[in-house]
């Protein structure tokens, strides 16, 4: 297709139409409320803008949210890889049950989660108790954080690596087999660079969401400033005090990040059927 | 012997997949294993990979028992049908991954990698991925890959499967080159006549998890000794034949006191003779019919005969297709100078005869249901036993209700019960050496207890072998003895027994696990026939004294009913 021009590539009629409606909704729904956030944060002198965006409590705030968003995703990479292997694998009663309740924490309000996580984790609470005895403490403490954004992140991590399991075809293992390599040699040489690109998929997903997750965090956390206190949180408290340009410094700055994540999810994806060859000319 | 299996079983759900295969293998030999699909090949490859666990038989390659190694310590050599390459790793990483696994240094890969490519004629392929490379090219690269570590046995799992026809071509050649410079050990896996003919030293032709048959492809094909093989490879009209003496006639006698022998012979279409006079002399004349249908196929021109039911030959498959109730359609085809020296047209009447026909040595050529009532005689015809049973065996099952003077040309079918014994006896004394007496509505057994008499002769095992390839069941080979007999005596027990499953094995290509009992004939036959509750029972009768009487009046009269296939060989018959 030559650069620039735009061409109905189907013979059915409303192109017009539908690529109208597109745009229109587009713009609407996404890019006018974003484009005024960036208006908003953009009248703010630069000085004044980078005192906002590096200040004591923003930079705290930071540090957790993409520091316990890193760690979530990380641990959700190790278990929805064992969870999805189950899944795939094996087969056992009330597979298909274990498989919906995955989704459960896409489906369910995040303040659902968050109050749910909060009365099982409170000191007072079923779980909470118990882990007091042996001097853990989780609600209200960053420990509480991560452990809301991995109930959080878990489908996204399962949901990318399971079709990718899927394709890892029996002839490969038996292959790989056949060749002199041992069930650890199958792992780590066959099955998991094959899922390696879905794998990275999903932990990007899932610390995407994480920076940006609110509802299940808040109840959890405690909300301590420069302690427990989350970015999402922050914009909101500032928003509270009338602080205007400091929320919308603060949304500017998520909303690069966003876009960052975005671009990275994008590239590893690109990069994982570029590794299997794919999309390259024959 | 590069790989010697033997008694190979495999279950699934506890129905036999692969079923007592025996096989030897010569050093540098290819043996493809023909079938269709379902037949249990790819299953009996993977067996001896160590891909798949067996239940029971042992594998052996190069005379070291593998049957408890894995897969990854036994030195083969696999390639699968859609090629299995690593996709993230390029043509060099997948041919050194069994290096590499190995821990060979990088040197010695490289120099292995270079000889392979040039092997597989893929030289400066080497940083290329897998999806950037055509069919025939994966392929190549996985068997490039299955021959780095130098196995002992290459085996190939459909390797052309997924390929077009000109590409497959090519590959059997590479492949076969390949095999014949490094002489190594291989089995190849393939349901297509044309790829075994093409590529075997050897064929083995695996049908319903048995092996039927293994031999030389002109031999096989020119003397198959069962009916599946003939068909199976190339195409064969099957029909039945009656001897009489020296003399070969095709016309069912028509005085029944005349015993004649029933035979199925195989006429190859283009064997077939066909003249608007009278034979050429010194063929044996098959019939009369009338060309159906004229197909040019390049050199060669295929013809279908139409045949009447009653002026000539009988097929041994009843239901082929184009065939109704009176009539049938022969195969032949002609070359291209037959063709032009004797034209023929459709509508034209022919005379039909055989420059060469085989005699298939099968015992069992079609089945006669012997009933006094119409309405049993149906059933047993109906029954899922014998229905099934003439179906694989393609055979043909005619019902007679009448009294006759002698027993039928094919083997006879009696319903168990009350008075069954008596007309056994009757028909084993006018005529026939074979009996088949079912309970009405009988189910094909998922046991068939083998049981000969004194002495194991090769007819009764070639009756039981003929049996045994068209169901597939459990099977054992029993002897039994006096539960006196002095214990230096039993080791001659055991070996007559054994001397029997192996000259099954000789004879009829049919492998029998053994089992030696010592007690009460009667008890120990019932105890082993009460194993499974589906079972039968081949019984090989040497005299027909009281004993012998009563005991079969046990087995076909009641009260517990099964299948009994009785097979009279008189000492001294053999």
């Amino acid at each position: 297709m030559p650069r620039g021009r735009i061409v109905a590539p189907s013979p059915l009629p409303g192109f017009g139409l539908t690529f109208g409606f597109t745009a229109f909704f587009l713009s609407a729904v996404i890019l006018l409320p974003l484009a005024a956030l960036v208006i908003r944060a953009l009248e703010i002198p630069p000085g004044e803008l980078l005192r906002l965006l590096v200040d004591e409590r923003a930079l705290a705030s930071y540090r957790l949210s993409f520091g316990a968003a890193a760690l979530a995703a990380a641990i959700n990479a190790v278990f929805g890889f064992v969870v999805a292997w189950s899944l795939v694998r094996y087969d056992f009663p009330g597979r298909r049950l274990l498989d919906t309740i995955i989704d459960l924490p896409f489906a369910l309000p995040t303040a659902v989660s968050g109050i749910a996580l909060a009365t099982v984790f409170s000191p007072s609470g079923w779980l909470g108790e118990r882990l007091a005895l042996a001097g853990v403490q989780v609600a209200y403490t960053r420990l509480g954080v991560v452990v809301a954004l991995v109930l959080i992140g878990l489908p996204f991590v399962v949901r990318a690596v399971q079709p990718a399991l899927v394709e890892v075809h029996r002839d490969l293992e038996d292959a790989a087999e056949s060749l002199g390599a041992g069930g650890f040699n199958v792992f780590r040489r066959i099955i998991l660079p094959t899922v390696l690109p879905a794998l990275a998929t999903g932990f990007t997903l899932a610390f995407a969401r994480g920076i940006g997750e609110y509802g299940s965090i808040i109840f959890i956390s405690g909300n301590l400033p420069f302690e427990t206190e989350i970015t999402p949180l922050l914009i909101v408290t500032r928003l509270e005090q009338f602080d205007y340009a400091g929320a919308a410094a603060l949304g500017f700055f998520m909303l690069a990040t966003s876009f960052v994540m975005l671009l990275a999810i994008n590239a590893v994806q690109g990069w994982g059927q570029r590794r299997l060859g794919l999309g390259v000319a024959r | 012997m590069s790989i010697a299996l033997d008694q190979v079983t495999k279950r699934y759900q506890s129905l036999p997949v692969v079923n007592d295969v025996s096989l030897e293998i010569g050093d540098g030999e290819l043996l493809v294993l023909l079938g269709p699909s379902g037949g249990g090949k790819s299953t009996l490859l993977r067996a001896i990979a160590g891909l798949v666990e067996i239940d029971h038989g042992r594998v052996s390659l190069h005379g070291r028992d593998v049957t408890a190694v894995a897969a990854r310590d036994r030195g083969v050599g696999f390639v699968f049908q859609h090629y299995a390459l690593f996709r993230h790793m390029s043509v060099a990483e997948n041919i050194e991954f069994a290096l590499r696994v190995r821990r060979m240094n990088r040197a010695d890969r490289l120099a292995r990698r270079r000889e392979l490519l040039k092997l597989i004629a893929l030289e400066d392929m080497d940083e290329r991925m897998p999806a950037q490379l055509s069919g025939g090219q994966q392929q190549r690269v996985a068997v490039a890959r299955a021959l780095a570590h130098r196995p002992e046995v290459l085996l190939l799992d459909e390797p052309f499967g997924a390929l077009d026809a000109k590409i497959r071509e090519e590959l059997r050649r590479t492949i076969r080159r390949i095999q014949r410079e490094l002489g190594i050990s291989t089995i190849l896996v393939t349901h297509d006549q044309d790829e075994a003919f093409a590529m075997a030293d050897r064929i083995g032709v695996m049908h319903q998890g048995r092996l039927l048959e293994v031999g030389s492809p002109d031999d096989l094909y020119a003397r198959p000794r069962t009916r599946f093989v003939a068909t199976f490879l190339g195409a064969a009209n099957l029909l039945l034949g009656y001897r009489c003496g020296n003399e070969l006639q095709f016309e069912r006698p028509a005085d029944e006191a005349v015993t004649a022998r029933e035979i199925v012979a195989v006429i190859r279409p283009e064997e077939v003779e066909l003249t608007s006079g009278e034979p050429t002399s010194g063929l044996t004349r098959v019939g009369s019919g009338v060309v159906e249908e004229l197909q040019f196929a390049g050199a060669t021109e295929r013809l279908r005969v139409r045949m009447t039911l009653e002026a000539g030959p009988i097929p041994a498959t009843p239901d082929r297709e184009g065939a109704d109730g009176n009539s049938w359609l022969l195969d032949a085809s002609r070359t291209f100078p037959e063709q032009r020296a004797r034209p023929l047209a459709t509508g034209q009447r022919v005379t039909v005869s055989a420059r060469r026909i085989h005699n298939l040595p099968t015992p069992i050529s079609s089945f006669t249901v012997i009933a006094r009532d119409a309405a049993v005689a149906a059933a047993l015809n109906d029954s899922p036993f014998l229905s099934t049973l003439a179906a694989r065996m393609q055979t043909r099952i005619t019902t007679r209700t009448t009294r006759t003077a002698s027993a039928p040309p094919g083997m006879p079918v009696l319903a168990a019960g009350p008075g069954a014994s008596a007309a056994a006896l009757w028909n084993l004394a006018h005529g026939t050496s074979q009996v088949l007496i079912l309970p009405v509505g009988a189910e094909l057994p998922s046991r068939i207890v083998v049981l000969p008499g004194a002495e194991a002769g090769v007819e009764f095992l070639g009756v039981a072998a003929s049996l045994l390839r068209h169901i597939p069941a459990e099977s054992v080979l029993l002897g039994i003895h006096d539960g006196t007999t002095p214990a230096r005596e039993r080791a001659s027990c055991l070996r007559i027994l054994l001397e029997a499953r192996a000259r099954a094995q000789v004879e009829h290509q049919l492998d029998l696990r053994t089992e030696l009992r010592f007690g009460d004939l009667d008890e120990e036959l019932a105890r082993q026939l009460d194993v499974d509750l589906s079972s039968m029972l081949v019984l090989g009768l040497d005299t027909l004294g009281k004993a012998e009487t009563a005991r079969l009046a046990g087995l076909i009269e009641g009260p517990r009913l099964r299948p009994v296939l009785l097979v009279h060989s008189p000492a001294g018959s053999d």
